[in-house]
């Protein structure tokens, strides 16, 4: 079945199957690979992506449901070349180690501070708490975000 | 009711594979001629920060701007054998390697620089990628002038060394030896919890850390690796439990397997001790897992601190924890 969706402000139109899971369509079909299977089951946060303005686990979303859907990935994150400010304060912060659970930890990030871009440490820790890291202890993560939400606070502030 | 405890542990760790077994590196540097400094090693980056690491011994021995350092290899395609990324030993070995052999190529542009300027060589000046001859700061070079002229003569800025330390087999009756392993690491923790005696849950509150690094290269990476590490024993001292009933896991997942999520993590303070009394570059040593350890036998001792119970099992369950109190109470 086709479906039509965008995809990082991008419109797509992909021939899918019925059990066609979200994860696989980005992955496979449209190869944005930088969203990570973990665990396929929703437990990890791997394959965190952003849907029509909401976390999802792109593993347990089936193609089909996201038919008409805006979608935003790791992918579609920088602007131009210039990395995201999430990005930049993961790498300040050296938050990032193996990197897997990276792109999930960002997209959460990224909703967490779009709704909210002065968090507390506790509401970090809830806005993350989807998000399985095994290397990192999460403290580097946390010092990211807090980054990340200074950086981006101050920014809006230029823009006015 | 919520009941403080503090514990505390101590471990030393013996790093690299020691006991007469034939660890070794090998890395190879090339200075080229389009600005560029290739270091090849077959080393793999598991996240650790290897490669960070690796570029900025490079970039110290060859005083340079580590960004002119290109990896080449991470496989033994490309590379010889740097061993494999376990045991706590790639920044000792690897590092070693790359030292010795950024020395070899330092002893190299000393030897074509002196040629060049006609100059004794301990009287050049080396830095920042540049050689410039002692009586006259105005005459200078920069390495890939230098790499073109060798590769004129029919040679290249390029050498490759090996770390293959001696090690020594432990007496079969008595487990000693000279030196079992390369280098011990040392790691004190003190664990401050929380053990709530209505739930039995236990919180982890602060984590102070003192960790016994040699030299950390990279601060912020032996930060991570200490957060990292005793999150992971946090996890075994209080929720990883795998159940097996009749040779089969039952709890192959993360909603029945617990680690430590982003909620369950407590404050950190750590102390970076440099004395730089290994053979390590730099006098660093390996403290991938040493920082692991000390969390199970520190989080067992500040239960024993706030409910008076030696628990000897783990992970230390809520269940365990209310048995135990209701076992002391009979």
């Amino acid at each position: 079945m086709k479906i039509t969706l965008t995809v990082n402000g991008e419109k797509r139109e992909v021939e899918v199957k019925p059990q066609t899971r979200l994860l696989d369509l980005l992955r496979e079909d449209l190869g944005l690979t930088g969203t990570k299977e973990g665990c396929g089951k929703g437990e990890c946060g791997a394959c965190t992506v952003i849907m029509n303005n909401k976390l999802v686990a792109s593993c347990l979303v089936l193609a089909v449901q996201a038919d008409q859907s805006e979608i935003l990935t790791i992918e579609g994150l920088n602007c131009q070349d210039e990395l995201h400010p999430i990005q930049n304060a993961f790498i300040n912060k050296g938050a990032v180690q193996c990197g897997f659970c990276i792109p999930g930890m960002i997209m959460s990030s990224k909703q967490l501070l779009d709704e909210n871009i002065n968090p507390t440490e506790a509401e970090i820790k809830r806005g993350l708490s989807g998000n399985i890291c095994r290397c990192t202890g999460y403290v580097k993560i946390i010092d990211a975000v807090k980054e990340a939400a200074h950086k981006m606070r101050s920014r809006g502030e230029d823009d006015v | 009711m919520r009941k403080k405890g503090r514990g505390m542990a101590t471990i030393m760790f013996g790093f690299g594979y020691g006991e007469g077994f034939p660890d070794h590196s090998i890395a190879e540097i090339e200075i080229t001629t389009d600005q560029k400094i290739k270091l090849r090693t077959a080393g793999a980056d598991v996240g650790q920060g290897f490669l960070t690491t690796m570029i900025q011994i490079a970039a110290e021995v060859l005083k340079i701007d580590s960004s002119y350092i290109e990896i080449v290899g991470q496989d033994t395609h490309q590379a010889k054998n740097s061993g494999s990324t376990s045991a706590t030993r790639q920044t000792f070995f690897s590092g070693n390697a790359v030292r010795e052999a950024a020395e070899e190529v330092m002893g190299m542009i000393y030897h074509h620089g002196s040629i060049y300027f006609n100059s004794n060589h301990p009287e050049l000046t080396v830095k920042d990628g540049e050689i410039y001859a002692c009586d006259n700061k105005e005459e200078k070079i920069s390495y890939w002038e230098l790499a073109e002229i060798v590769k004129q003569k029919g040679d290249n800025l390029q050498a490759e060394a090996s770390f293959f330390p001696k090690t020594y087999v432990p007496d079969e009756k008595t487990g000693q030896s000279e030196k079992n392993y390369v280098a011990y690491t040392f790691m004190t923790q003190v664990i401050d919890i929380e053990v709530d005696t209505d739930t039995g849950i236990i919180e982890v509150m602060n984590v102070y850390t003192a960790l016994d690094v040699g030299k950390a290269i990279n601060p912020q990476n032996v930060h991570g690796q200490i957060e990292g590490g005793t999150v992971q024993g946090l996890g075994m001292a209080l929720m990883e439990e795998q159940v097996i009933k009749n040779g089969i896991t039952i709890n192959p997942d993360m909603t029945n397997y617990l680690v430590p999520s982003i909620q369950d993590i407590p404050e950190f303070e750590s102390t970076l001790i440099e004395n730089e009394d290994s053979d390590g570059p730099f006098g660093a040593k390996g403290i991938g897992e040493p920082t692991l350890i000390a969390a199970c036998p520190a989080v067992a001792n500040a239960v024993y601190d706030a409910i008076g119970v030696r628990i000897t099992s783990l992970p230390i369950t809520p269940e365990i924890i209310l048995n135990s109190l209701e076992e002391n109470n009979n």
